[in-house]
């Protein structure tokens, strides 16, 4: 900031007025930053397996979830523009301290946008199904039966322990299959 | 397992998040949140609805090629067979339990046959079922037969009517393989609840949805279940 001694009272308060105007900006900055990321790590740290959820954490985490693709960008968009109002007048350090936080708001706002949970998991793209003389399928294998008029499907259970769900068509009927 | 329709519309769903031992999913359609294992929407516009379960069997491979041997398996996807774990009984048994409940003789690990007769919970503890299949029980008033196939990994519920009259079943000592017979009519029934040969030939047992499930889950989403005994 370039220092300059204020020749009259009134220059004097002008830059008290402009010195608080950044500091609400930078509170402001630090705030959608914080909501922003707010909204990728409350959901996913509630729902994480190995951690018991409550009713009302579980709901809390859905309804943030939900919104969070809009509320993401609209935070972000709002840490853009106070990010723009810093940048002129700020040191190059806090340049840095401008840069990181708005890269960490950036990074929540893509991952409310991806299924991690496919990551670890993937889904069954076009499900393929075999004749028994086609499988190599170990008979001791456990499987998850179901059939419709003459359609009779089995799925192993080790792979739905993988995959965990799957839309399929049985004897014409939509069936999700979970495990 | 469930049906996909909802009010007329078919829904796909998609893995969300895990939910202790259980998952949740949610639906492209609506982007309600379903929790897998009661079928019901927690959340998002279609909360509240729960899914039409489907009835199927957990069994090996090998007995259900016997029952079915023209059905479908479904195919390994080649880039994930690393992932496919065939020890994954034992693996997850391993794993953490993020809540228990004291005050029983079933550990929270316990595998158990959990199922619900008209609201009523009731779960049975496998070991206690395996050495005493068939198990004969009443819950809420229905009798029950549940049964172990002859491969002792893959199990059965049925209603134990016969022509809407209370039946007992006792497994044949001392024949090979597996004979199951009713004391009323001394017909021979299979493992799919179908008489093959007696007086009852050609009738099958109504059967009932059962799971296999470790106790503490069974436990979680059925508060009120009674724990079979005997």
């Amino acid at each position: 900031m370039r220092s300059s001694l204020p020749s009259l009272p009134q220059d004097s308060a002008r830059a008290d007025r402009a010195g608080s105007t950044m500091r609400w900006i930078w509170g402001a900055f630090c705030l959608f930053v914080l909501l922003a990321v707010a909204q990728f790590v409350v959901p996913a740290y509630v729902i994480q397996p190995f951690r018991r959820q409550t009713p009302t954490a579980l709901n809390l985490a859905m309804a943030i979830r939900q919104r969070a693709p809009v509320g993401t960008a609209l935070a972000c968009f709002l840490c853009l523009l106070c990010a723009f109002l810093l940048w002129r007048s700020a040191s190059w350090w806090r340049k840095i301290l401008i840069v990181l936080p708005l890269l960490l708001a950036l990074l929540a706002t893509v991952m409310v946008r991806v299924n991690y949970f496919e990551w670890m998991f993937h889904p069954i793209d076009g499900a393929q199904f075999l004749a028994q003389s086609d499988s190599k399928l170990a008979s001791g294998e456990m499987v998850m039966a179901v059939r419709f008029t003459a359609d009779a499907r089995a799925y192993p259970i080790s792979q739905m322990a993988y995959h965990h769900v799957l839309n399929d068509m049985v004897g014409g009927i939509p069936v999700a299959v979970t495990y | 397992m469930w049906k996909r329709t909802v009010n007329g519309e078919v829904l796909h769903f998609y893995l969300a998040g895990i939910n202790n031992q259980n998952f949740l999913m949610r639906d492209r359609e609506t982007g309600s949140w379903w929790q897998q294992i009661t079928g019901k929407a927690i959340y998002g516009p279609l909360q509240g609805a729960t899914l039409e379960p489907v009835l199927s069997d957990e069994l090996t491979y090998g007995e259900w090629k016997n029952e079915f041997p023209s059905g479908l398996v479904l195919a390994p996807v080649p880039k994930y067979t690393k992932e496919y774990d065939s020890n994954w009984e034992s693996d997850v048994a391993k794993l953490p339990v993020v809540i228990s409940f004291p005050g029983t003789d079933v550990k929270s690990r316990d595998v158990v046959i959990g199922l619900t007769m008209n609201g009523a919970a009731r779960a049975y503890p496998w070991e206690t079922f395996a050495r005493q299949s068939p198990v004969l029980d009443r819950v809420n008033g229905v009798p029950l037969l549940l049964v172990l196939g002859p491969d002792r990994k893959s199990f059965r519920v049925f209603v134990s009517r016969i022509d809407g009259r209370d039946a007992e079943f006792f497994l044949q000592a001392g024949s090979p393989g597996w004979a199951l017979f009713d004391s009323t009519t001394a017909s021979a029934w299979n493992f799919q609840g179908c008489a093959v040969s007696g007086p009852a030939q050609g009738k099958c047992l109504e059967p009932v949805y059962a799971l296999k499930d470790y106790w503490f889950d069974w436990r979680n989403y059925h508060p009120d279940t009674t724990i079979y005994k005997r």
